[in-house]
């Protein structure tokens, strides 16, 4: 890409990856920008420059990171993990509360969301321990340390409280270890062992949380109340029909009936304004981006760079189910956002990081073929 | 190099599983999507629309009801109505609790009306006829009261409040039966007003109109962005009654002014009738109520008043109420003793207190002596009646009752009519199981014994004696107007049976009446100095569960009769002292007499006076 590429680099770059990633971006600052009301009198555009800002300096950033051997970053898992805690730990007494939640750290005139980047952190710090135990993974002392390492972050994340990115670790550590190639009958005994214990998860849930699997399992329940979000993100989604009501002009999130529309629930303007069309074309680029991911991690040479790469496809797959699934009524609300789509500049940084590293894994892979 | 061709050999399996795992998520989320917008898309876009789109309803205006003369009895006027959709927003309980206490109801009472109207688009109407004061109050506090919103829609007015309670009946808000009888009927909304008796019920489908409605756009807090649409109401129908305002007026207050006395405060009933056509006069009925009440929302205590008043007030006393005729019935009696000829009118009977055969006495203990027929009338003697039943028989009292039209319901536009009864022998087997005596016979010559009679089919007894024989269907509406006043129906008066009576019998029955307001006869203490002639009937009927009632029939002029009159005072006692100065009063009231001389003309008289 101009100067800043060689032919070489040009050539070693996943451009199909890329390109995805950047049309992504594209409808999300048009959904975004719709969501927000930027076409009504009261002039809006925050949200929309300040997710396109971020994004412009993310990618400027990653055209860097991608040359970045991350091979390096091994070395750095140990003070990379302790940084995580600080970070975790500092939310609980510096944060500021938002719905409900403590998630949030003010510095300066940005908001960070720790647990955002602490996601691709696990996935840097798992698969440098993982990566000397692959094909070791037999026994359940040998997942113990393993267990201790994930837990920590995963608790503290939990007492936010922020159940959406604490299950993300759990995909995340499920997504690495299968790949590992932990023992099949483990990985089976700690899956049932999971059902049994989920019944017993209801007794420590919050009320809200309670809620929502409640309005999960009947929506009309609590029509005006808990299941108010899914029903009427349900109806912008279904009313969308196939051709969608064109950009702007989606009633559900114009006149507000859908809250929420440029963060989590997103995917409904989408639904609503863009129809079945624009769904199925943002389904098909999560696609590419999620294959290219899965390529990138079959072609790479070392477990350290494979691992990354699987942690993130993990990462990236189990947000888009659970959050399209979310807006469409076949999984419970939980705070998670759509990658690249959603409105956050700490999810997106976050995303766009481990797009960077993505790219670097696939170059690596390319420049020893060559 | 080596040691990672190795691995590659073990995890090759383990990338092909989590490929597929990745095709079963997206191959899961586009289905549902073919689900949502594709087979449910219409569906959900209806849903979508209705959250959008709000028909807000213009209530039509119920058709005016008036006087034969034109002046308006019962309309409606612009009131505020408080109407509520549920949002997504939950009032708090502090705000309800303060709503209730500016509605005036119980917080309890508004919640319940609030949840039951869980996931419905269109406003439902929590409450009527808000003052200025509360509307100001509410409109301050708009934003914290979501899903709430005042209107100005037009609500149903009865100027004279109780007048004429139970004929115009009154009107309610909509309710789920009401809904599901007249479902798919155009014009019907959350708004309607229904009739629920009287006129208001009778004519509901014409009096109704149809309700127009206004589709806005709201936004998710129920605020209207854009008006999309507007549908205009149409007023309903318009009707004519056949009513005199002043006299029914002047029947109301003679009524009050009795019940002032303690005369009739267990119930009265009075009918005006013109005898030339049937039409209603005046209609009256004690006790009575307030429709005004139903229309704003009736308050419990109201309610109480209403529904705890053993005496019913609103039933319509005029057709519903079922009485023994007593004396009035001696005019069917005499009626059947002339025309068989069983009697001439010269022949002089003996009273000599009781009757020859059974021992039944004159109500007073009197004894008159010889009397001949228009003085047996005239003054009410039992004892000639007696004479004149046993002669008659009861199987031909029966016929000429029948042929008057008792037992049977006069047939006038009013629901819950009653039929009264007639006395005979079959009756007496089919419900008591008894043999007919000749006291029974003796009883059913002077109206006592199994006769009933509604005031009513007195009217129209009476009426049929005074035009000569024929015999009208009683109504109440003379006309019923299109939007443009001209005529939708008229309601020509109509003969529905004729008396196969001789003139000579009823000049003798008329005579004979005349001389009841003659200063010899039973209504000679009102009626021995009136201007006009007037003839009539007293009657007390025994009440074996009270004192007696009493009842007035009465026409005029005796010449050329205008009006019929029956009034029926509930334990009234003597029908002259009770009854009588009801009538007396309606009939000065429909001649301009006395306290009811036409205002013009004694406007006129003082202006002379000054010369």
């Amino acid at each position: 890409m101009f100067s800043f590429f060689n032919k070489r680099e040009w050539k070693s770059l996943d451009k199909v990856m890329l390109g995805a990633c950047i049309l992504l971006v594209c409808v999300s600052l048009c959904i975004i920008g719709s969501a927000t009301h930027i076409n009504k009198g009261s002039i809006n555009y925050d949200f929309v420059i300040r997710q396109g800002g971020f994004f412009i300096v993310n990618f400027l950033l990653i055209l860097g990171i991608c040359r970045f051997d991350y091979k390096k970053l091994k070395r750095f898992a140990i003070p990379l993990y302790i940084i995580n805690l600080l970070m975790l730990v500092a939310v609980m007494f510096l944060g500021k509360s938002a719905l409900g939640a403590q998630r949030w750290i003010q510095l300066g005139p940005i908001t960070v969301q720790p647990s955002e980047f602490s996601k691709l952190i696990m996935i840097i710090c798992l698969a440098a321990l993982l990566s000397d135990h692959v094909d070791d993974l037999r026994s359940y002392k040998k997942l113990f340390p393993i267990a201790l390492f994930v837990g920590i972050p995963f608790l503290l994340v939990l007492k936010q409280p922020d159940l959406g990115t604490s299950l993300v670790f759990l995909a995340i550590t499920l997504g690495m270890l299968f790949i590992a190639n932990i023992n099949i009958k483990l990985l089976r005994n700690i899956f049932a062992a999971c059902i049994v214990l989920a019944p017993i998860s209801w007794f420590f849930m919050k009320d809200y949380q309670k809620s929502r699997i409640l309005v999960f399992l009947d929506p009309n329940s609590d029509p005006f109340g808990a299941g108010y979000h899914i029903i009427q993100s349900k109806i912008a989604i279904g009313s969308g029909m196939f051709f969608g009501k064109g950009l702007f002009q989606g009633t559900q999130s114009q006149l507000n009936f859908l809250p929420e529309n440029h963060t989590d629930f997103i995917f409904s303007v989408i639904g609503e304004e863009l129809g079945f069309l624009g769904c199925i074309f943002i389904l098909a680029l999560y696609f590419i981006l999620v294959y290219r991911a899965l390529i990138t991690a079959k072609d790479c040479k070392d477990s350290f760079g494979m691992l990354i790469a699987v942690g993130i496809l993990s990462m990236w797959a189990f947000q888009i189910l659970i959050n399209v699934g979310m807006t469409c009524g076949i999984m419970p609300v939980t705070g998670i956002p759509l990658p690249f789509m959603s409105y956050g500049v700490s999810a997106l940084t976050t995303n766009m990081m481990s797009l960077g590293l993505l790219l670097s894994i696939y170059r690596r892979q390319q420049t020893m073929i060559f | 190099m080596l040691e990672a061709l190795m691995k590659k050999k073990h995890q090759d399996g383990r990338f092909k599983y989590l490929y597929w795992i990745l095709i079963f998520i997206f191959f899961l989320l586009i289905s549902r999507l073919i689900y949502l917008q594709i087979f449910a898309g219409n569906y959900y876009h209806s849903l979508a629309e209705g959250n959008r789109l709000r028909t807000i309803p213009i209530a039509a205006m119920r058709g005016i009801m008036y006087d034969r003369n034109g002046q308006i009895l019962v309309g409606s006027r612009p009131s505020f109505i408080l109407t509520y959709v549920p949002t997504k927003k939950n009032m708090p309980d502090s705000e309800v609790t303060e709503l209730s206490q500016l509605l005036n109801i119980t917080p309890d009472t508004l919640q319940k009306k609030m949840k039951k109207i869980n996931s419905s688009y269109e406003p439902t109407v929590l409450a009527q006829d808000l003052t200025q004061d509360v509307v100001t109050k509410i409109e301050e506090r708009r934003n914290e009261l979501p899903g709430i919103a005042i209107d100005v829609q037009p609500i149903r007015y009865y100027p004279y409040n109780s007048m004429a309670a139970q004929i115009f009946g009154y009107v309610g808000q909509i309710d789920e039966t009401d809904m599901e009888r007249i479902k798919g009927q155009e014009g019907v909304s959350s708004v309607t007003s229904i009739g629920r008796a009287g006129l208001e019920a009778y004519y509901d489908d014409l009096l109704r109109g149809k309700d127009g409605g206004r589709q806005v756009e709201v936004d998710a807090a129920g605020s209207p962005v854009k008006e999309m649409d507007r549908k205009k109401s149409i007023s309903g129908h318009n009707i004519h009654l056949t009513i005199d305002l002043n006299l029914q007026k002047a029947t109301e207050q003679a009524m009050n002014s009795q019940i002032a006395n303690g005369i009739g405060t267990a119930g009265i009933a009075a009918v005006a009738i013109d005898p030339n056509t049937g039409a209603v006069l005046a209609m009256a009925s004690r006790p009575a109520y307030n429709p005004n009440w139903f229309t704003r929302g009736i308050t419990e205590k109201e309610w109480k008043q209403i529904n705890d008043n053993p005496a019913h007030p609103m039933e319509n006393r005029v057709i519903a109420g079922e009485y023994p005729p007593g004396s009035t019935f001696k005019i069917i009696t005499g009626t059947a003793a002339l025309e068989l000829k069983k009697v001439r009118p010269d022949e002089l009977i003996f009273d000599s207190g009781r009757d020859w055969q059974v021992n039944m006495r004159n109500a007073g203990g009197e004894a008159l002596g010889w009397i001949n027929f228009e003085e047996a009338l005239a003054k009410s003697d039992n004892v000639y009646f007696y004479e004149m039943g046993r002669r008659v028989g009861i199987d031909k009292l029966a016929e000429y009752a029948s042929m008057f039209g008792m037992g049977k319901k006069t047939g006038i536009a009013l629901r819950g009519e009653a039929s009264g009864l007639i006395a005979s022998e079959e009756y007496k087997e089919k419900v008591f199981h008894q043999d007919w005596y000749l006291g029974d016979t003796l009883n059913a010559a002077i109206g006592q014994g199994f006769q009933l009679v509604t005031p009513l089919q007195a009217a129209m007894i009476v009426s049929e004696i005074a035009n000569g024989g024929i015999q009208y269907r009683p109504f109440l509406v003379s006309r019923i107007d299109n939007l443009d006043g001209t005529p939708y129906k008229i309601f020509a008066p109509e003969q529905v049976g004729t008396l196969s009576v001789s003139k000579s019998t009823l000049d003798y029955i008329r005579e004979g009446m005349r001389n009841v307001a003659e200063e010899s006869g039973t209504g000679g203490s009102l009626f021995a100095d009136f201007p006009i002639q007037v003839a009539g009937k007293t009657g007390t009927a025994e009440n074996f569960s009270g004192a007696d009632h009493g009842w007035f029939v009465a026409y005029a002029p005796y010449d050329h009769p205008r009006i019929v009159i029956a009034v029926l005072t509930e334990q009234g006692g003597y029908g002259v002292s009770s009854s009588g100065p009801i009538v007396k009063a309606m009939l000065e009231a429909f001649f301009h007499i006395g306290t009811y001389a036409n205002p013009g003309t004694a406007a006129a008289n003082s202006t002379d006076k000054k010369h």
